[in-house]
């Protein structure tokens, strides 16, 4: 019993970690400009695609592509919010949102196009290795490297929040904008470097769910879900609340998928959003 | 000159606006009778995406309901008649009818969780629900996982009937919106729109105006799903609950122009029309259209007939009495 539970749960922990990444890029905007960025999950698959070109191109370890890919994607973050989304960001809610679901499917549009609908991954030596703690339970190498990236990309970004001027204006620019642009602060370029940041944690996520699963023009859609589900489970207020978001996510999955069949996998976690949607809108830890 | 001259123009059109429909119903009547099979099949499609974007219509552009997951419908209608014209040869009619009953039931189910979600998190809800229905769907053993069916009964039908059927509900969706819009629940819609909270304490049942609009959309959008799949004659869980269906509600009504009775006219001539156009690059007109919708949403967030509406200041269906 204990057996054959020790490994889904050791999975779930980890790659949570993974949904975590997927999902704080999502969270910050969200927090940021109250927007809810329904291509966030296509622009990381871009992401994956970008690190593919990349290494058919150069033949590198796909940790590498991150030196092209991150600096890409944050400009098309920087481009994708000022051409797009802050023209229409006073014009109500349903302008972005609008705006933000059309980007998300010319994405999947292009990629097909592209890269034809075939499964597509990241070759690495690492997916394919475990380490054994026992005879019944092994560790998956990439998840833990999912995981422990996770863990690290959060504190950078609990360090940016604290310490740097553009962390604390962009702080400042999701508490008060009126306030904020007061005292000198240009929220329009905060959103769009903002963006461009969430779309540096979308390279870094994209790569990694390239790394870890296969990928398809389409698979942005279900990533989506994901990242809002941690945002939903995890709530705004906190860089905590992101990765045990994502954990519990990652938990109920894998458990679930233990007791219906993976089959069913997705659909646990889809159902556990729901309840968490219905019960506390506001996320599990919010403080409201 | 040319304005006084679009005035009295506006004005014929104003008179005789009943005799125009009804002269343009009896043209669309005949059809069958003398267009080719493929102009028919045009038509028809033109029909029954009509009547899904003008459902989409009322819950974004009038109740304030951004749902991603009409689909749900669609599936749920496609399915019961499969199954039920499948599995046990029921009538082909009242499968339609049951898929819609189904439908309704479900929307009523789900309100009452998801109506507690607002703005963003409604859309996204909505979106769940469907993709989880899709990931049931494809699991579940009684309507054969993945495979799907072929709905044979369909085979009993002409595309004349199915033309005529989807003429029901394509023109049906406009008359019904017609309607709710002209009745005190559209009073109550629009002072919603305007104004949530004043509405509220106005004595408008925000709650009640929402959910019939919910019902009746979920109704008509999964009759629509039905006919689309006596159409099609195969239906998979992937295709039925998938996201595309949505996607072209909502590139229709945004090209259109949202919250107007005839932008749907308009948006759904545009997308069926340019979806036939680059049938062999389906990526492509997907990207056209997406691009369109952007650009629109920028500089005529109206739509084509908003904008023109506004710059001619006629509306040909106006919801207002006059």
């Amino acid at each position: 019993m204990v057996q054959d539970f020790a490994q889904p749960i050791l999975n779930g922990i980890l790659l949570g970690g993974l949904y975590a990444v997927v999902g704080i890029g999502m969270a910050m905007i969200f927090g940021i400009m109250r927007i809810t960025n329904l291509a966030h999950g296509d622009l990381m698959v871009l992401a994956s695609y970008l690190s593919l070109v990349i290494i058919s191109g150069l033949g590198i370890n796909p940790f590498v592509t991150l030196v092209i890919a991150i600096p890409v994607m944050f400009f098309v973050g920087l481009i994708v919010q000022s051409a797009l989304i802050n023209r229409v960001l006073k014009k109500g809610n349903e302008p972005p949102l609008l705006v933000t679901f059309g980007l998300s499917i010319i994405i999947q549009n292009a990629l097909l196009l592209i890269f034809t609908p075939d499964a597509k991954m990241l070759m690495n030596s690492l997916s394919t290795k475990s380490i054994f703690l026992t005879n019944y339970l092994s560790v998956p190498v990439i998840y833990l490297v999912d995981f422990i990236i996770a863990v690290a990309l959060i504190l950078v970004f609990n360090q940016f929040y604290q310490k740097t001027y553009l962390g604390r204006a962009i702080r400042a620019a999701s508490d008060d904008e009126g306030a904020a642009e007061l005292v000198g602060i240009n929220t329009r370029r905060i959103y769009g470097i903002a963006m461009g940041i969430a779309m540096v944690t979308a390279a870094i996520a994209g790569v990694l769910v390239g790394m870890t699963f296969t990928f398809y023009p389409f698979t942005g859609t279900q990533y989506l879900i994901i990242a809002f589900g941690v945002i939903v489970i995890g709530g705004l207020n906190s860089l905590l609340g992101v990765l045990v978001g994502g954990v519990i996510l990652g938990l109920a999955q894998l458990i679930g998928a233990e007791f219906v069949g993976t089959g069913y996998q997705l659909l646990v976690g889809y159902i556990i959003l729901l309840l968490v949607l219905v019960v506390r809108p506001q996320g599990i830890f919010a403080k409201n | 000159m040319g304005k006084e001259c679009v005035t009295i123009v506006i004005n014929d059109i104003r008179n005789y606006k009943w005799f125009i429909i009804t002269g343009l119903i009896a043209v669309l009547l005949t059809i069958p009778f003398w267009a080719s099979n493929y102009t028919v099949s045009i038509f028809l499609l033109i029909f029954m995406y009509l009547a899904l974007a003008q459902m989409w219509n009322l819950l974004a552009g009038y109740a304030g309901l951004v749902s991603l997951g009409q689909q749900m419908f669609i599936g749920l209608g496609g399915y019961t008649l499969a199954v039920l014209t499948e599995l046990y040869r029921a009538p082909l009619w009242s499968s339609i009818l049951i898929g819609g009953v189904i439908s309704l039931i479900f929307a009523l189910i789900i309100s009452a969780p998801i109506f507690r979600m607002r703005e963003a998190y409604f859309t996204i809800g909505t979106w769940l629900v469907a993709e989880a229905l899709k990931i049931f769907f494809s699991n579940w053993g009684y309507v054969r996982y993945g495979q799907g069916f072929f709905i044979t009964a369909a085979y009993q039908l002409t595309t004349t009937h199915m033309y005529y059927m989807a003429m029901v509900i394509g023109l049906g969706s406009v008359a019904v919106v017609y309607i709710i819009l002209r009745s005190r629940l559209g009073l109550g819609l629009m002072a919603i729109r305007d104004n949530e909270t004043a509405a509220e304490s106005m004595g408008v049942e925000v709650f009640k105006a929402k959910l019939i609009c919910f019902l009746i959309g979920a109704f008509v959008t999964s009759i629509a799903g039905s006919i689309f799949y006596l159409y099609q004659v195969f239906i998979q869980p992937y295709a039925a609950f998938g996201i595309d269906w949505t996607v072209a509600m909502v590139f229709i009504v945004i090209i259109g122009g949202i919250g107007t009775i005839e932008g749907p006219l308009a948006g759904v001539v545009i997308y069926v029309l340019l979806r036939q156009y680059l049938y062999n690059y389906a990526g492509i007109s997907m990207l056209v259209l997406g691009l369109i919708a952007i650009v629109l949403i920028h500089v005529a967030p109206k739509g084509f007939i908003g904008t023109l509406q506004e710059k001619l200041g006629f509306e040909f269906l106006s919801p207002r009495r006059r």
